[in-house]
């Protein structure tokens, strides 16, 4: 990650200098000071280019003075429509090759341009460990992003917050991104120990303890791998009172791969599986990101970590299991275990904390990606005020979520013959049926369920989010702390 | 017609919704069958209640009367209502014919049994038109039908193959292109009394949808005999409407057509150019549905300049997928209309639910060849291309051809033909969905003189 700093709106020495401009408004005033040094290059330009600032828009000048690599100027569309985290973002493809880069935000609050910097480090973030033949040329360089600024010391001051939600978005980016064969569930339990510096407390259990908390849903998926179950509950007591209050709860699916297991998916397309622990990821980075920011809020973490595997000892089709509620389960379809490892750790969460509320994010259906697409996750609540606060957090941070409907008629899709319930309810309405099955878990606790599988992952870049994993949920949860839950 | 007695008739078998039974129970006596009734509050409750209690009857009992005595008129009213919608069914065995229903009441006045009727005589003809077979109801055959609602004080106009080419309706002149009876677009009009533009319906109505040049697979290709229900839907709610004198003017267009394989089928690859004029790629020639209704939104909102345009459509499996055969699909451009339109079917047991068009799905269906392509490419979608949001794809192509006017898109592929027997309609009956949903409405919303 680059080093930011705010500095004086002044010329930068060296590097790159990026000048966004509003539209219908005059070029910023280092454009100004720069037009001076260098005979009016810079508004000569924009008006050769026809630069009007509209979005998207760009003009790249080549070491108009001895001094600077280049500038660019960079439109930003209408000053009531600015987005300062998209605006951000959508800087650092001008400038990741240079190592060094000012970007002129005179005309932009303190707080903003804080937000703009957020925007520039979550698109420049990039997982480099697996590329070890790239030419030093082809990489991305950037190693230090200057943000000139009359209003430096706010957005100093609101700067450390925001890099901590970051750094939480990168670890659960990294972790999201990280193949099958490196993190397997027991090597993703040892990377949440690694919040214990944050001061997040951390507890690890294996099959054993599970299989006394009986855990026959969670350790039934895990029973045709190789590579044993974990347990993760992270608790970050932030909110400083001796005896913590009923704390928040997230839950996370951590399928570190899921080859459907007996059930086995389609060949085309299964390595997208090594990201079906996304909703566990997230929480981590969740995590991270409230230990990080010292949010003052009394929160714990809880993700179910297992690897569905096809073997000779995984469960198969037909199977009941006894879930750790008591209630019993069918496995109609082996492929259809996110919800079994979800039904297991959110009795476990509500028997040990009685949270004020559980939300679990999981990449749980394949059929909320043809019902929605890829810009709303699916959401699922048995509390209106809930969904709305996290519709509401999820707007104010890019990371979108649509309320889908639950009732009678669906989970009834889920009689079983021989137990309690299916784990699957047919195709039809499927990422209902699955929401519902999860909810006969939640003993009518406040409770909300995102459902990730269609915006863990993406497809192409957007203005803050390069392609890949997308940490879907940190900063929308983390929002929802913030906007209530803190003080 | 279900009449309505002070007693049974002579020989007729009572249907008694009783409050002592608990829900769900029934209990057979002779000439009597009891249908469990505790507790039972709201209309559409009581509207169940009365599809159970004709569902509970003995086969053999051809006359029912069901006894709603001692019961508040909503209440009796809507018994008789669940009662009447599932005592229709459509059949072409040769026997038993049809069973008759009477409904016993102590005040046939206060029973607004008249306003009932209308909306039912909307569903009906829906229902039977959706339940035909294609060999039945062909674009002629349904035609003559709509025609034969101009008895009924409804102007209906043909729109005919010639018109439709200087029209320019690309769309639905290339789906219905490769079918022995060509396509066309039926206008139905109700004048209402309001001195306002009419509120507007526009209806998919595929009276068979083989999937064209891209066949659909031979299981379950029989249902498709269906793919016109929202043309049905649009086109029984014209007839409530006119039923019961509706002040509201409205207007339906009908876009039908036969999608089939033959030698002028239209193929993947084709580009059409619209009666929008927006040029469009075909890459699947079974996504027909959102061709033809776009030439229908598009006409209706030129013609007519409407108030509100709602299309209604068994248009992708995706919203099946979704939403399951419980709700709807919406979408749509305005939100106002939208909330109407949910709280509309809510107050109906039509139930719909809102999905989103978003910005990607708009970009993907960016051509490189015409305006834009009718669908995503198979294959181009999330783990290893299977999953593609096709509604909501749907819908943003629909987007396109509505123009600026306040415009709603009801996907109910999945709420056509009742799945089992829990519902008013009887398993395999075609449901009318839609009939009373843009009946209550229309009702709700557009009638009233000071808020044209």
């Amino acid at each position: 990650m680059p080093d930011i700093a705010f500095t004086k709106p002044t010329l930068p020495r060296s590097g790159a200098l990026v000048l966004p401009c509003f539209e219908e408004e005059d070029l910023p005033s280092l454009a100004q000071a720069l037009d001076k040094q260098a005979g009016g290059i810079v508004n000569r330009a924009a008006q050769a280019s026809a630069f009007k600032g509209r979005k998207g828009q760009s003009v790249l000048l080549w070491a108009p003075v001895p001094s600077l690599t280049r500038v660019i100027l960079v439109g930003l569309g209408k000053r009531e429509a600015f987005r300062p985290e998209e605006a951000g973002g959508s800087l650092i493809p001008h400038v990741r090759m240079e190592r060094e880069a000012t970007v002129a935000t005179e005309a932009i609050s303190g707080a903003e341009v804080a937000e703009m910097a957020l925007g520039a480090m979550l698109r420049n973030w990039r997982f480099d460990r697996y590329r070890t033949t790239e030419k030093p040329e082809d990489k991305p360089k950037l190693a230090k992003l200057f943000f000139a600024t009359a209003e430096a010391s706010a957005a100093k001051s609101a700067f450390p917050a925001l890099r901590a939600v970051a750094d939480g978005v990168f670890l659960a980016r990294e972790l999201v991104a990280e193949p099958a064969n490196i993190l397997t569930p027991a090597v993703l339990a040892d990377r949440c120990r690694e919040l214990e510096r944050l001061g997040v407390q951390v507890e690890v259990l294996g099959p054993k303890e599970m299989r006394k908390l009986n855990f026959g849903a969670l350790l039934g998926v895990a029973q045709g791998s190789a590579n044993e179950a974990r347990m993760v509950v992270m608790r970050w007591n932030g909110s400083g009172r001796r005896k913590p209050e009923k704390p928040l709860c997230f839950i996370g699916k951590g399928v570190t791969f899921d080859t459907g297991g007996i059930s086995i998916k389609p060949a085309a397309g299964m390595e997208d599986m090594k990201w079906d622990m996304a909703g566990a990821g997230a929480v981590i980075g969740l995590m991270a990101a409230l230990a990080g920011r010292k949010a003052k809020a009394d929160v714990v973490g809880l993700v179910g970590l297992v690897e569905n595997m096809p073997s000779a000892t995984a469960q198969r089709p037909g199977d009941v299991v006894t879930t750790a509620s008591g209630q019993t389960v069918e496995v109609i379809n082996t492929d259809a275990e996110g919800r079994l490892v979800l039904a297991d750790v959110i009795h476990y969460a509500i028997e040990r904390f009685d949270p004020q509320f559980v939300v679990d994010l999981a990449t749980l259906t394949g059929a909320i990606i043809i019902a929605l697409g890829h810009e709303h996750a699916g959401l699922f609540a048995n509390d209106d005020g809930l969904a709305a606060r996290i519709e509401a957090a999820g707007r104010a941070t890019g990371e979108l979520c649509w309320r889908m409907p639950m009732g009678e008629a669906y989970d009834k899709q889920l009689k079983s013959e021989i137990a309690d319930m299916k784990n699957v309810g047919g195709r039809p309405g499927s990422s209902i049926s699955a929401a519902h099955f999860i909810a006969r878990f939640v003993q009518g606790k406040p409770w909300a369920h995102l459902d990730i599988a269609g915006t863990a992952w993406s497809s192409k870049d957007t203005a803050t989010v390069p392609k890949g994993a997308t940490a879907f949920g940190v900063r929308l949860l983390d929002r929802l702390v913030a906007e209530h839950h803190e003080g | 017609m279900i009449r309505l007695r002070r007693a049974p008739s002579e020989g007729a078998h009572r249907l008694l919704p009783d409050l002592e039974l608990p829900r769900g129970e029934t209990r057979g006596e002779a000439g009597l069958t009891r249908i469990g009734a505790a507790g039972t509050e709201s209309p559409r409750d009581f509207e169940a209640l009365g599809a159970r209690a004709v569902a509970a009857a003995p086969v053999e009992a051809r006359h029912l009367a069901l006894d709603t005595r001692g019961f508040p008129a909503g209440a009796a009213r809507s018994l008789a209502m669940g009662a009447a919608i599932r005592v229709h069914r459509f059949s072409l065995k040769s026997a038993p014919g049809h069973r008759k229903l009477e409904v016993v009441t102590d005040a046939p006045r206060s029973l607004g049994w008249e306003r009932a009727e209308a909306t039912l005589a909307g569903m009906a003809f829906a229902r039977d038109c959706i339940a035909e077979p294609a060999n039945r109801l062909s674009p002629e055959g349904f035609t003559q039908r709509l025609q034969a609602l101009e008895k009924e004080g409804l102007s209906v106009r043909v729109l005919d193959a010639a018109r439709l080419k200087s029209l320019g309706a690309g769309g639905l002149l290339a789906v219905g292109g490769g079918a022995v009876e060509p396509p066309r677009l039926v206008e139905i009009r109700w004048k209402g009394s309001l001195d306002a533009p009419p509120v507007a319906f526009a209806g998919k109505g595929l009276c068979f949808d083989t999937g064209g040049i891209s066949i659909k697979p031979a299981a379950g290709m029989e249902a498709m005999r269906a793919d016109m229900a929202g043309a049905a839907a649009c086109a029984g709610a014209m007839l409530s409407l006119a039923r019961r004198r509706s002040p509201c003017p409205a207007v339906a267009l009908l876009a039908i057509a036969e999608n089939t394989t033959g030698a002028r089928s239209y193929r993947p690859g084709d580009v059409l150019r619209m009666a929008s004029g927006l040029t469009v790629e075909v890459l699947d020639t079974d996504a027909e549905g959102r061709l033809v209704l776009a030439d229908a939104l598009h006409l209706a909102a030129r013609r007519h300049r409407p108030r509100a345009l709602i299309d209604l459509a068994t248009l992708t499996g995706s919203v099946i997928v979704a939403l399951g055969h419980v709700r709807a699909g919406l979408f749509g451009n305005d939100a106002a209309l939208a909330t109407a339109i949910a709280a509309a079917g809510e107050s109906v047991g039509e139930r719909v639910w809102p999905l989103p068009i978003g910005e990607r799905h708009r970009e993907d269906l960016r051509s490189d060849i015409a305006d834009l392509r009718q669908c995503a490419p198979a294959g181009s979608g999330a783990w290893g291309g299977r999953l593609l949001p096709d509604a909501c794809h749907a819908a943003a192509f629909l987007r396109e051809f509505a123009g600026s006017l306040p415009w709603a898109h009801l996907d109910i592929a999945g709420v056509d033909t009742a799945e089992d027997d829990e519902g008013l309609a009887a398993r395999g009956q075609p449901t009318g969905f839609g009939v009373r949903l843009l009946d209550a409405l229309v009702e709700r919303h557009f009638e009233d003189p000071h808020r044209v």
